[in-house]
């Protein structure tokens, strides 16, 4: 049993890669691209950022949507005022002819 | 719970520390795909990630820690990825350089073949156990798998060894009084 171990241990044990394994290592890491160090609340404050944008949006597409609304309502009280006018005025003319 | 403080990145000499484990890292992608060049490149990545999180290294065990856990990740993943399409023979896999051997050198290659030949992750486990000298609770923690898994892969793992492996010899023993 031990022996087997022992023979396994071995068998497995570190084995050392190129002599230039380093260099080409720090060459590779001189070579990449400096990334900043991103803090851990980093993603945090994004991710709360655009569940703000996202509330806020929703909120003023609400109100647009709100004041569109009220201004259509407005638009058909005016057209039904003119309508009622020219009715109404129509409805004088023909009292006054019958009265004449 | 106490917050323990992030070293600087500059406690670390990133030099060094290549230095200092490169043969470990090597050594499991190595014992894992049996690939000198991917083995290689594999190492190198490591490393490379390693420069990229050496803000976040809390002490000299979490590098150790960290580098034995993103290493048998990443070989376990490329070998998987072999296995879905296989590249070399083993027959033809040159051995890197080693430290001396205590042991017998047939038996040793013959051991190392069959290693390579089990499962990955049962491979893996091995491979920490010896080559790192972990132990099944270190090398659940390594590899994010439960405790008992490991215990039941390791002991299935060497008894396929041991089974395999006298069937080897045997079959070398019985081959060379013909040789003569």
């Amino acid at each position: 049993m031990e022996s087997f171990e022992e023979e396994l241990r071995s068998a497995l044990r570190r084995c050392e890669p190129s002599p230039d394994f380093a260099e080409r290592v720090l060459a590779r890491v001189s070579a990449a691209p400096v990334r900043r160090a991103q803090h851990p609340w980093v993603p945090w404050l994004a991710a709360i950022a655009a569940a703000l944008l996202l509330t806020v949006g929703s909120l003023e597409y609400r109100h647009y949507r709100g004041e569109r609304a009220k201004d259509q309502v407005l638009l058909a009280m005016r057209i039904a005022g003119s309508k009622l006018n020219k009715a109404q005025k129509k409805v004088q003319m023909v009292a006054h002819r019958s009265n004449s | 719970m106490p917050r323990r403080a992030p070293a600087a990145a500059s406690v670390f000499d990133f030099a060094s520390l290549v230095r200092q484990h490169q043969a470990m890292v090597f050594s499991i992608a190595w014992h894992l795909l049996r690939d000198r060049a991917v083995a290689e490149e594999l190492a190198q990545d490591v490393f490379l990630s390693l420069h990229q999180h050496l803000a976040q290294m809390e002490s000299p065990e979490h590098v150790l820690f960290w580098l034995r856990r993103v290493t048998s990740n990443r070989a376990l993943d490329e070998a998987r990825r072999r296995q879905r399409r296989p590249m070399v023979s083993l027959e033809n896999a040159p051995e890197p350089v080693a430290a001396t051997s205590t042991g017998d050198p047939l038996l040793g290659t013959a051991l190392k073949k069959l290693v390579a030949a089990l499962p990955e992750k049962a491979r893996a486990i091995v491979v920490l156990r010896y080559q790192e000298d972990l132990d099944p609770a270190e090398i659940a923690r390594v590899l994010g798998i439960p405790v008992g898994t490991v215990k039941s892969q390791l002991q299935r793992a060497l008894a396929l060894l041991r089974e395999k492996l006298s069937r080897v010899v045997g079959q070398a023993s019985g081959l060379s009084p013909r040789e003569e």
